[in-house]
């Protein structure tokens, strides 16, 4: 597993809180956030990292691990997909 | 009352960091090491495989890599560190606001009170290990005592990600006494001279007799061995007052003669003294703290009659120290300079016979003048002639950005 960086289009609430929206995976892919299951502290133990952990469910009802460390962005990937 | 501490130590700190970001070198022998172009290429920390390889914290590059080829060396990332060593601080700060940091990766809690919050010291130590596993996702090992040296030793004596509970010395007293805080290299040959070799040997000597052969420090290691440590665990959370400040160094290149010394000790006396009067603080107590390229450190201090804000008494102080206990059989590599006793308030002085005092108001004006230079165009636009003459060992001016806490300073 990798750790894949990828651009976020957040919402900053007046509360001081940060909610990823969208991620944008390439160039044609957006893939828009449902919801928002849980947010921890965690570390990946498959990919590396440390930061605090969203767990997202996209549109496609996916439920993938969004990490947030240190401003920016990633999701654990297997190797083989890119 | 029987106070109940633990003493929490990340596991090989900065290459646990390493790996958590790279989580291949887990398997693989690996060390952090720094530059050696610039002199600094000695292994700083390594994983468990290189330690099974004989890779020892504090050797050189080479020596390293003739006892494994094929270690991996990465180099440090100081930022990282210190993000890290914040992280893990906040969580213990969950526990108990006493939390007193020793190094970047030891911290002293005192628990005492919280236990009847969480419901036995156990549970503390449990909890501490597994958060701190999965949420930060390192590892620690953790001593409990009823002192902060006990609670030290257990930490050491603690594997990996586990706690080690210390009631008595009847547990530790078989230890060799090096074992203990406080007994560095020369300590514990003088005291294996004296037929002391283990922690018990030490607790039974009479405290008369090690005051005779150790000054004052004979009176700490024999409170320390007994299990008769009574200072506290300091709080030192980012809103109480500082009960120190300090600052150190390592330069581009060790450091052979006084005049090298000095350099760099003006250095830190001036960044130290600027932070203190940030603080509008006073100082009585000047410490210095030296390492020399073996990595063997030595603290020493001295006290002022009357406390002072002045980037020249530190240096005074400090170069004192240094030419009444240093010589220069070793090159030293780092130097450190701290300021404590302070207080926001001057002590009156007293007019002495030989107009001492118009000197230093003279001295304070003229470092104001500076100070005020250096506020408006930056520390580069006034500097002591020293510092120009040498600009690879003086790098920058103080500033905290170039500064790092050298993690290897201890008291
Ligand atoms: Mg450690």
């Amino acid at each position: 597993m990798i750790r894949k960086y990828v651009d976020v289009i957040c919402l900053n609430d007046k509360g001081g809180n940060t909610r990823p929206l969208c991620l944008i995976w390439d160039e044609v892919r957006k893939i828009p956030i449902t919801s928002i299951k849980e947010i921890c502290p965690r570390s990946s133990l498959k990919a590396g990292g440390s930061g605090m952990r969203y767990t997202c469910v996209f549109s496609s009802r996916l439920v993938r691990h969004l990490f947030y460390d240190r401003g920016k962005w990633y999701v654990e990937m297997h190797d083989h997909v890119i | 009352m029987k106070r109940t501490i633990l003493h929490c130590d990340l596991n090989c700190f900065f290459a646990s960091v390493e790996m958590l970001y790279n989580p291949e070198l887990r398997k693989v022998p690996m060390a952090v090491a720094g530059d050696p172009k610039f002199r600094h290429g000695i292994i700083l920390a390594k994983n468990v495989p290189a330690k099974r390889k004989g890779v020892k914290t504090a050797e050189t590059i080479n020596e390293a890599l003739q006892k494994c080829p094929e270690l991996i060396i990465r180099r440090p990332d100081y930022p990282s560190y210190q993000y890290f060593s914040d992280r893990v601080r906040s969580l213990y700060e969950e526990y108990t606001d006493k939390v007193e940091p020793f190094g970047i990766d030891e911290c002293w809690l005192d628990i005492t009170e919280s236990i009847r919050y969480f419901g036995s010291a156990e549970k503390i130590v449990k909890d501490l290990l597994y958060r701190v596993r999965n949420e930060i996702g390192l590892t620690l090992s953790i001593g409990q005592s009823f002192n902060k040296v006990y609670a030290k030793l257990g930490s050491d004596l603690a594997a990996e990600n586990c706690g080690k509970k210390i009631s008595s010395l009847a547990e530790i007293r078989d230890l060799p006494a090096d074992r203990l805080l406080g007994v560095g290299y020369s300590t514990y040959e003088r005291l294996k001279s004296y037929n002391i070799f283990t922690i018990g040997d030490l607790a039974e000597k009479p405290l008369d007799f090690l005051h005779g052969i150790l000054g004052k420090n004979g009176e700490t290691l024999y409170c320390y061995a007994n299990g008769m440590d009574l200072s506290e665990v300091e709080d030192t959370s980012s809103s109480s007052i500082p009960k120190s400040i300090s600052n150190s160094m390592t330069p581009s290149r060790d450091l052979y003669d006084m005049d090298d010394v000095r350099l760099v000790l003006t250095i830190l006396s001036d960044s130290v003294a600027a932070r203190l009067v940030e603080q509008g603080m006073y100082f009585s107590c000047v410490h210095l703290y030296v390492r020399n390229s073996r990595l063997q450190i030595r603290s020493m201090q001295t006290s002022l009659r009357e406390n002072s804000d002045l980037a020249g008494d530190i240096f005074q102080c400090a170069v004192r120290l240094f030419e009444e206990n240093c010589d220069f059989s070793m090159p030293y590599r780092s130097l450190g300079v701290a300021v404590s006793r302070l207080s926001f308030a001057k002590q009156i002085s007293q007019t002495d016979l030989f107009g001492n005092e118009i000197y230093s108001l003279k001295r304070k004006k003229e470092e104001k003048a500076l100070e005020e230079i250096r506020r408006r165009f930056g520390y580069k636009a006034a500097m002591t002639l020293r510092i120009l003459e040498d600009q690879e060992l003086s790098g920058m001016g103080p500033d905290d950005d170039c500064f790092f806490p050298d993690e290897n300073f201890r008291r």
